[in-house]
């Protein structure tokens, strides 16, 4: 058990504490390089399989950290990326330093959040008046958003959020107030999570 | 003998392994699975589908996903033979 599973990395005050794991772990804590800390915890392989119990765990271990000291800023890896040793962990740290510090520069002090509309069952919408509802009430909030794949027939709007923290309350008020305007739509508003949208770092994992 | 069957062969072979992988990738169509497994997911939180039925679903759904993922790996490495 000398691997390293990472979670993501952040530049604030190392950390450490016990916690449900990826992997059967029961510990997390920082691998850093520099000011660049990488939290993690130990594992077993360099492959984790992405159960939905370790996909859970993931999540919530960065949920931990973003809920920590009003508010962590960390870049949320995908499932998956594991190092055989501290030495490779901090050899990708320093390689992609750039990288991070444009990440952590751009989600500082921000959140995620969700909104999928859902068509009830026999209502006909008129997709591209929604978009413009949407849009109207949401990106003067927004600091950025994406739009995520219409995955099913039923999906009229599919979009992530980055929000600051502090208009976290403005946007609520404004889904709530979209929601209460339109009967046929069944609004999903789902959140906050670590940014895993707005963020472009992939680190290789050494085999 | 041999030469002339190989030339006429061919672009036979061609033909029937172009076709074979496009078969195969419309059979086993991962994206079509994938956004399946999502809509199943997204019907059960609504509420719509209750709870055996979803799981009973989502268990099938990622059976077939890992069938796919399987049969394209293979056609991408060439591992699959036409036989014709």
């Amino acid at each position: 058990m000398t691997n390293r599973y990472v979670y993501g990395v952040m530049t604030d005050e190392p950390v450490e504490f016990e916690t449900d794991a990826v992997g059967g772990a029961d510990r997390v804590y920082t691998v850093s390089h520099r000011r660049l800390s990488a939290v993690v915890s130990t594992i077993d392989t360099t492959d984790p399989e992405e159960t939905d119990a370790d996909a859970q765990r993931h999540d919530d271990v960065l949920r931990e950290i973003m809920d920590r000291d009003g508010g962590r800023t960390i870049v949320p890896m995908q499932f998956g990326m594991a190092f055989e040793s501290d030495r490779a962990l901090k050899n990708v740290l320093r390689g992609a330093k750039p990288a991070f510090r444009r990440a952590i520069n751009d989600i500082e002090g921000r959140i995620e959040l969700g909104l999928k509309l859902v068509r009830e069952e026999d209502a006909d919408v008129d997709v591209d008046a929604v978009e413009k509802a949407v849009a109207d009430e949401l990106n003067p909030i927004a600091a950025q958003s994406v739009p995520n794949d219409l995955f099913s027939d039923r999906l009229v709007l599919n979009r992530s959020y980055l929000v600051d923290r502090d208009d976290r309350e403005r946007f609520d008020e404004a889904i709530a107030r979209f929601e209460d305007e339109h009967d046929d739509l069944i609004v999903r508003y789902t959140g906050p999570f670590a940014p895993y949208s707005f963020v472009d770092v992939k680190i290789g994992a050494q085999r | 003998m041999f030469i002339l069957d190989d030339l006429l062969f061919r672009p036979f072979v061609g033909i029937v392994d172009t076709l074979h992988t496009m078969a195969l990738s419309e059979i086993y169509d991962i994206d079509a699975l994938e956004d399946e497994l999502k809509e199943n997911q997204l019907l059960y939180e609504l509420g719509e589908r209750p709870e055996t039925e979803y799981q009973r679903r989502k268990d099938e759904l990622e059976d077939e996903l890992e069938i796919a993922r399987d049969v394209h790996e293979r056609l991408t490495s060439g591992r699959v033979e036409v036989k014709s």
